[in-house]
């Protein structure tokens, strides 16, 4: 009950704030130089020609008029045309957004698996071996510019051992994607039985996500190893220590204590990474949402900017509170 | 004045002796920022001049790091570039650490109590969750594209996407800050509001945004590389870190790896020094994690000690 209370005072926030969201966007985005009318038409356009399609898109109008214009679409859910696929915004977005998160949450999986266990092995013994690389680890990989890393990593796996397909796409071109179900190519794949696709898929996969993996590993790592330290070195770890409780039950204590600001880490970079893995997926020319976004900035096409926005606002305000509520399972005090 | 020059260079000395990690850190801050200082008598040739003759030499003694696809000398670029990137990246810094802390501070103070200034300040906080609630990148290239591409503007991107940071970290110092003893005798004294904020609360409040500036401005030299990479930072053929990983993105695949491999890791390594400096200013602000360093420093002196004694006595090794 409690939680449901909870779960509805966040959603009544929630409005506000993506209203707030989509109009800072819409007036960025606005601001920007560059007359949609007269790149649609081209360089050869008539005049007048210009003149009707600005009528049409609403150009004439003021800003707060637009804007308007543009909630109203909203609410029945247009999110406007790309001018430069010549498709809505919804549809295209749809198709891309799968394929980024696809990449974000195994490059995530791949970053928590990585970075729990380096903090926990460091955590024990803070003069060992492993407790060096760790820290060096946790410094460095936040260090590194990830489009960089995934430079060098298809130079080495790709130019140098050939091990893995060049870096264009989600799959080969000679082999054909299962009819898009979920839009998780992998999970297309394993519903439809294709396994040649999905080996190429998850060949794909595999050098974008250990970029990811790699960097982001490094705030969950120090997350980890920081948290458990304190808490080992608490009254109540010392307490059980003393109470002759095996070793493997203090951590696992110790780690359930740990576990909300290792799940908060884990959310924010989630949040973060729907935008954040813009230039990777640039790199492996991933065809993602946030490539898509970041074309339609160079190029003044305003929609897709403003649905990508919205669409990354919405996942991360859901992640954030999905981990809520997570917060609850893992510790009851927090309700109170 | 000298020999507490030289008491403070031995002190330093130790502090290296037991954290070579800060030693490092500080190491590669100083070998930057001379880079920049010393570029035209480092580099070897011109930053932006090409010389078509000579494109994708791999590294010799006449192109320590080779030459790109134009033919620029990769490694006089690489000098150069934290000309741009430092330049950026700590204007960015400075910016939105003064910027934030002053509206945090401000904020902190009237966050609770009654009045307009209590809903204002409920209004900031709410603005600033919505700033950050954006995909950083994607609000970057935007406020760039939207105020035309230049220096001055890739810095604006940068103090606004990290002003945020400091608005809260200010904030919630200030926020314990003001329920102080001194605070309320200040009040009680007569000084305004005002005063006692930027004369009492904040210099108390700072610590935390000075240990967060160093580490920041790593940040921002990654994100300034990131603008150049996708062409929404600064235009080639200025040198620049990521336009320079941007123009060797081809290169790479086919096999010739120097032209974005090298400033890379010019980048890397300078963002690294960056957050061991922020480490240290961390460690140095925190009285309990001072305290284990003197600690540190203290063991090692006794270990120190004891060897020498016993290289004295003829027992050491």
């Amino acid at each position: 009950m409690n939680l449901l209370l909870f779960i509805g005072r966040r959603l009544l926030f929630i409005a506000p704030q993506l209203l707030g969201i989509v109009l800072v966007s819409f007036m960025l985005v606005k601001s920007i130089p560059g007359d949609p009318a007269v790149l649609m038409l081209g360089p050869t356009a008539t005049p007048e020609a210009i003149a009707s399609l600005r009528n049409s898109l609403g150009l004439d109008y003021s800003l707060p008029v637009q804007f308007w214009i543009y909630l109203q679409h909203l609410a029945l859910g247009d999110l406007g045309t790309s001018w430069q696929t010549t498709r809505p915004v919804l549809e295209d977005l749809l198709q891309r957004f799968p394929a980024t998160l696809e990449l974000v949450t195994l490059g995530l999986l791949t970053a928590v698996v990585i970075g729990i266990s380096l903090g926990l092995a460091s955590a024990f013994n803070r003069h060992g071996v492993l407790a060096r690389i760790a820290d060096f680890y946790g410094l460095g990989a936040g260090s590194l510019p990830d489009f960089w890393l995934a430079l060098v990593l298809i130079f080495v796996f790709y130019t140098l051992l050939q091990w893995v397909p060049a870096p264009l796409g989600r799959i080969d071109i000679a082999v054909i994607p299962p009819n898009p179900i979920t839009g998780f190519l992998t999970v297309d794949c394993l519903l439809t039985g294709n396994w040649e696709a999905l080996r190429s898929a998850l060949g794909h996969l595999l050098l974008p996500v250990m970029t990811l993996g790699l960097i982001n590993a490094g705030p969950i790592l120090k997350m980890t190893q920081s948290t458990m330290e304190k808490i080992l070195q608490s009254d109540f770890s010392h307490y059980q220590v003393l109470c002759g409780i095996p070793h493997r039950m203090v951590v696992r204590h110790a780690l359930h204590n740990a576990l909300p600001s290792v799940v908060t880490i884990i959310s924010v970079l989630y949040g973060y990474l729907i935008g954040g893995a813009v230039l990777v997926e640039i790199v492996f020319s991933w065809g993602g949402a946030g490539q898509y976004a970041v074309q339609g900035v160079l190029n003044s096409d305003l929609y897709p900017v403003l649905g990508f926005v919205l669409f990354s606002a919405i996942f991360s305000l859901f992640v954030y509170l999905f981990v809520d509520i997570i917060y609850f399972t893992i510790d009851p005090r927090i309700g109170h | 004045m000298v020999p507490q020059f030289s008491a403070l260079l031995r002190s330093v000395g130790h502090v290296a002796r037991v954290r070579p990690r800060f030693a490092i850190g500080y190491g590669i801050v100083v070998a930057t920022l001379l880079a920049a200082l010393l570029a035209p008598l480092v580099a070897p040739y011109s930053p932006i001049e090409a010389n078509p003759a000579q494109f994708l030499q791999s590294p010799d003694w006449h192109h320590l790091f080779g030459t790109d696809a134009v033919g620029m000398d990769v490694f006089s670029r690489t000098v150069y570039a934290p000309r741009i990137d430092l330049t950026i990246a700590i204007a960015g810094t400075l910016i939105s650490a003064v910027v934030g802390s002053v509206i945090g501070a401000l904020v902190g103070y009237y966050s609770s109590g009654r009045g307009v200034r209590v809903w204002l300040a409920y209004g900031v906080m709410r603005a600033a969750d919505v700033l950050q609630a954006f995909p950083v990148f994607v609000f970057a290239i935007a406020l760039v594209a939207s105020l035309g591409q230049s220096i001055q503007t890739v810095v604006l991107a940068i103090a606004f996407v990290n002003a945020p940071i400091y608005l809260r970290l200010m904030r919630s110092q200030v926020i314990s800050i003001r329920e102080m003893r001194y605070v309320e005798a200040s009040l009680v004294a007569g000084l305004s509001d005002m005063r006692t904020i930027f004369r009492h609360i904040v210099p108390n409040a700072i610590g935390p945004v000075l240990a967060q500036l160093s580490v920041n401005v790593g940040w921002a030299i990654l994100l300034t590389a990131g603008l150049s990479f996708v062409g929404a930072g600064v235009r080639a053929p200025a040198p620049e870190w990521g336009s320079m990983i941007a123009m060797g993105f081809q290169n790479v695949v086919t096999g010739q790896w120097w032209p974005s491999v090298f400033p890379g890791l010019a980048l890397a390594v300078s963002v690294f020094g960056f957050s061991l400096v922020g480490l240290s200013i961390e460690v140095f602000a925190d009285p309990v994690k001072r305290r284990g360093l003197l600690r540190d420093m203290e063991t090692a002196r006794k270990a120190n000690g004891a060897r020498a004694t016993r290289t004295v006595a003829g027992v050491g090794p």
